[in-house]
């Protein structure tokens, strides 16, 4: 038994265990890759202060097989590094620091890499380049599993050079690299064992998602179907550079404080305290070591566990000054706007940028934003769209099929277009025939989802969408424990509100709890939920004071017409008395009519005074798209998201 | 509305009478206001003498309701008045044809000639005749002329029968010979329409409803007792009411009232005497304040020993009305009344008339009835 104990590689244990890492099955295997290397694409990019270009292609080379290139517009990859980052993994800069950044372990794009390997048995491609005039670097990588280590296969163990400008397009040509010519950038392509399929948790989602919190990125995708779609960017400017802080005394546990103290350069306790924490002066070191009852001046070499113990007891009982916050750039409500419009159709769109705060001594910010009145995405799929997503589709139901891929429709709708297209509920989506997907087709479009739609919700944790286990999130649960009611949206209690609303909650942070390694979940601490339902109630109250006025401003038309319709009835019996012209009559009731309702229009306020329906003050952070407005601009081409006005 | 053509056809005019002539002159002033309104770019409205309890005033020394003075102010453009407003135009719209064309309706014939969907809509002008009645009530004050004068005539209800001969529309009618049904009263029963001839009655019996009408007839009462024997099916309508006036002050017949004992009986009563509150307009050509209560009464149940399975018990819209009615102005200061509804609301049951004839078939037109008369056993 002693004699086969041995040590276990990482990279043997991920090997075993892939879906801890979102590997699971070849689906989410697919959406995994992409992830992480757009991911790191796009921290690469902003790091070196280039506005992101990505390409992300994905082919299907056999039978469940995808290859997978996603190239980036970043400051490439030095040499030596190249196998290092793709062929190693738990090899990072991101994990060992507290600054704000999409990627966190250091495990995402080596495991992908690996699970390539391991399923097709092909070596990750990369290619590289560092400038104009410098040589590009093609590597062709395996991970050893064993030894966590890269094996570079192609030139000999040593990667190819390709030499810069006309003489290095020979050469790609040779090798058969796929290359899009740029001045400097990454690509990665990895060949896998994966499934392609359209609607939730799907590539597609999250490239859509992704552009809506990252407006100053240009993602251009090819999906297998030869299909291209490009998200423009919106925004020409790079977010604030996050910055990197010192951990916050609140925030650390035992452990790393024994830690810290072990690896620390500094000689005493206060000077340990005031050069690895955040917010800590002099002063306060003072008063924990006072508190703690240890000397200031005492050696930290000298330091044992029950001194940190009472260390660390002290910190807790002592006040000190919440983390900086000028560590975490949030998207903005105008590129939150921004963002959500050009995505996601609607006529109304608020966003709300909360303050910083502060959970376990870790910096924080939530932001929201809403979006009202797109249509389900049920209205806008195609007939051929649809045929597609019925066969690729293994929900057992139609019912099931329609609930699970679409965003947004809930059983309820789901029934209500079944009953319409006079389709059988348990009908398999795959066995449809030609008539009857016409037929469906034609329901999903002309019925009134309004009613059946619930709220669709898009979590990001540092500008990343989550796009699993949305029950698990303190987001979903903090809406779901949202009053909605009094914003004008229909919920059921303890459920998502209803309504063609979308909901765009982003928490950045230095370091976002996650609920597990695969990182779909945001764990629910207070100080989080707090600021999730400011955050929430902020574009609530504005949403309802948007359908408010809607609905006033509907009732005055429906006033309106009410005159409008006896004025015709009343000019005719007064002329059939009278003898006057009932056309001149109704034109002059008409005119006065106009000006009756004009007068109505002006309501009084609480204390009597009128109040100037036109100027309905909402804030800056709103955007309200006229119906007529967005056709107009889908007329003429602009806008990739925009679609047809389902009013 | 197909009659638009005709209105403009001056051959199928008819002559005007002078009434007409005032009747049609309101109508133009009406449709004038509009068409000033219109041009003057103002809400046009109409303000219509209003009809509630509100505006009603008890006279004390003519003993009946009159209306005051009060008006409501119905205008186009009110979200809430808008629709009335046009039943208004059509319904005088609706008078002014047939005042036109000399041709009389009944004003459920004015309902059907009116309804239809307004141009554009799914929406009726007239849902049902309940909406077009009260409109035509308020044209008759708003224009202070009578439904007669508009041309308009109720459908007939309630009867009579005795020793009375009258001509209506030029036909002689005896009335003591009007076999079993009795003699259908109109709805305009004006000089104009009707006459008296001969009458050798000594008083009128007016009863509630057809069902004891009906027993007071075979038992051929009125013949006994020499008298006009008269129901209004209920609350009895404005035909019957004018008749009991002419009769009352034509012939000089009193007029005794044998009703329910309860609140609606009681209010039967007090349109008769007094008049309504709902038409005060016409109290003065309807009202008969010499009008007595003969019965029921509330203590006839121990008086008469009728059986307890005879008493129903009031509910609480009937304890409602009974106090509301105690406190009108005209029960008000009536001490024999006020006992009376007193006595019925301690009772907690009310008497039906049909009541009396489970003690005996003929009870109530042998005994109950004549013995009351011969005692002077009646509120006034």
């Amino acid at each position: 038994m002693a004699a086969s104990q041995r040590d276990i590689s990482v990279s043997e244990f991920f090997a075993k265990n892939r879906h801890l890492l979102g590997f699971d099955n070849p689906r989410r295997a697919l959406l995994t890759t992409v992830k992480e290397a757009v991911d790191n694409a796009l921290d690469a990019c902003e790091e070196a202060g280039i506005l992101p270009e990505i390409w992300v292609h994905i082919e299907n080379t056999t039978n469940g097989r995808y290859k997978v290139g996603i190239q980036d517009n970043g400051p490439g990859i030095l040499k030596k590094q190249i196998p290092l980052i793709f062929g190693k993994l738990l090899y990072g800069s991101k994990f060992h620091r507290l600054r704000m950044s999409r990627g966190q372990q250091g495990i995402g794009i080596s495991a992908a890499g690996m699970y390539g390997l391991l399923t097709t048995g092909k070596p990750v491609k990369i290619m590289s380049k560092v400038s104009v005039r410098k040589p590009a670097h093609y590597y062709e990588i395996q991970i050893d599993t064993k030894r966590n280590r890269p094996e570079i296969i192609n030139g000999r163990g040593d990667g190819v050079d390709i030499p810069p400008g006309q003489a290095g397009l020979k050469t790609i040509d040779k090798h058969g690299i796929e290359w899009i010519e740029s001045d400097h950038g990454t690509r990665v392509t990895i060949e896998l064992e994966a499934k392609y399929h359209r609607g939730r948790g799907s590539v597609d989602e999250y490239l859509e998602q992704t552009a809506i919190a990252n407006p100053h990125v240009t993602i251009h995708y090819l999906d297998p179907d030869g299909n291209e779609r490009t998200y423009t960017a919106v925004a020409e400017v790079l977010p604030a550079e996050p910055r990197e802080i010192k951990p916050h005394p609140y925030g650390i546990e035992l452990g790393r404080l024994v830690g810290m103290l072990k690896d620390t350069k500094a000689p005493t306790i206060s000077q340990f305290l005031t050069s690895s924490f955040s917010k800590v002066s002099p002063a306060v070191a003072r008063q924990i070591c006072e508190k703690a009852g240890v000397s200031t001046r005492a050696s930290v070499r000298k330091t044992g566990r029950h001194e940190a113990d009472l260390i660390y007891q002290a910190i807790q009982e002592t006040k000190i000054r919440p983390p900086s916050t000028d560590c975490i750039s949030p998207i903005g409500e105008e590129l939150i706007l921004k963002g959500l419009h050009q995505v996601v159709p609607g006529e109304f769109y608020a966003a709300a940028t909360r303050p910083p705060s502060v959970y376990r001594g870790n910096p924080f910010l939530i932001e929201v934003g809403l979006a009202y009145g797109g249509g389900s995405t049920a209205h806008r799929v195609t007939r051929d769209e649809l045929v597609e997503l019925l066969s690729e589709s293994d929900a057992r139901t139609l019912r099931q099929f329609l609930a699970t891929t679409f965003d947004g429709l809930g059983t309820e709708a789901a029934d209500r277009i079944l009953q319409d297209a006079k389709a059988k509920t348990r009908v398999s989506p795959g066995k449809l025939k030609s008539k009857e997907i016409d037929r469906l087709h034609e329901a999903m479009r002309s019925v009134n989802l309004h009613d059946g739609q619930t709220m669709n919700i898009l979590r990001y944790a540092n500008r990343v969408p989550l796009q699993f286990q949305a029950g698990g999130c303190a987001i979903t649960q903090t809406i779901m424990s949202t009053n909605w009611r009094s914003y004008g949206l229909g919920q059921s209690r303890g459920s998502l509100p209803r309504g063609p609303v979308t909901v765009m909650v982003h928490m950045a942070s230095v370091w976002v709890p996650f609920t597990s390694e695969s990182k779909e979940a945001v764990a629910s601490y207070p100080e989080i939920q707090k600021e999730l339902r400011l955050g929430l109630q902020a574009v609530g109250r504005k949403l309802g004071m948007y359908l408010r006025r809607r609905k006033r401003v509907k009732h005055e038309g429906e006033r309106r017409n009410m005159f409008l319709r006896y004025l015709g009835e009343v000019a005719k019996a007064v002329s059939q008395i009278n003898q006057t012209d009932p056309k001149a009559l109704h034109d002059q009731l008409l005119l006065v009519a106009k000006k009756k309702t004009a007068d109505a229009d002006v309501k009084l306020d609480d204390r009597g005074r009128p109040v100037d329906e036109e100027q309905l003050d909402l804030g800056s952070n709103v955007l309200i798209v006229d119906p007529a407005e967005r056709i107009a601009d889908k007329l003429n081409g602009n806008g990739a998201g925009d679609e047809e006005n389902e009013e | 509305m197909a009659k638009k053509k005709t209105s403009k056809n001056p051959a199928l005019k008819a002559k005007l009478s002078t009434r007409d002539k005032r009747t049609m002159g309101q109508l133009v002033g009406l449709a004038d206001g509009v068409v000033d309104a219109a041009q003057k770019r103002r809400d046009p409205h109409m303000d219509i003498p209003t009809r509630a309890l509100s505006n009603v005033r008890y006279n004390q020394s003519k003993k009946i309701i009159e209306m005051g003075k009060n008006t409501t102010r119905r205008q186009l453009f009110n979200l809430s008045q808008a629709k009335s407003f046009m039943q208004s135009m059509l319904v005088a719209k609706g008078v002014a044809q047939l005042i036109e064309q000399g041709k009389n309706t009944s004003i459920r014939g004015l309902f059907y000639a009116l309804k239809g969907k307004i141009a554009g809509t799914n929406e009726h002008t007239f849902d049902v005749q309940s909406d077009c009645d009260p409109i035509i009530e308020d044209a008759e004050v708003l224009l202070d002329s009578l439904r007669e004068e508009l041309h308009l005539f109720a459908d007939s209800k309630g009867a009579m029968v005795g020793n009375l001969v009258l001509t209506d529309s030029g036909d002689e009618i005896d009335c003591s010979r009007m076999g079993s049904g009795g003699y259908a009263i109109p709805s305009i029963v004006e000089p104009s329409v009707m006459q008296f001839k001969k009458c050798d009655a000594k008083f009128i019996l007016h009863v509630e409803k057809g069902t004891v009408w009906q027993r007071f007839n075979e038992d051929k009462f009125w013949r006994k007792h020499n008298c006009i024997l008269t129901h209004g099916g209920g609350q009895p309508p404005r035909g019957v009411r004018r008749l009991l006036y002419r009769l009352h002050n034509e012939l000089n017949l009193p007029v005794y009232c044998l009703l329910d004992n309860d609140p609606w009986g009681y209010y039967i009563y007090s349109v008769i005497k007094q008049g309504s509150i709902n038409l005060a307009f016409e109290s003065g050509r309807m009202a008969i304040p010499g009008a007595r209560f003969l019965g029921l009464r509330s203590k006839d149940l121990e008086q008469c020993g009728l059986s307890d399975s005879v008493k129903i018990d009031l509910n609480d819209t009937d304890r409602k009305r009974a106090r509301q009615i105690a406190s009108y102005p005209w029960f008000e200061k009536k001490k024999p009344w006020q006992k009376e509804i007193k006595r019925m609301l301690d009772n907690g049951f009310k008497l039906e008339v049909e009541a009396l004839i489970s003690k005996d078939i003929s009870y109530v037109t042998e005994e109950y009835t004549p013995a009351r008369l011969k005692d002077k056993d009646w509120l006034d």
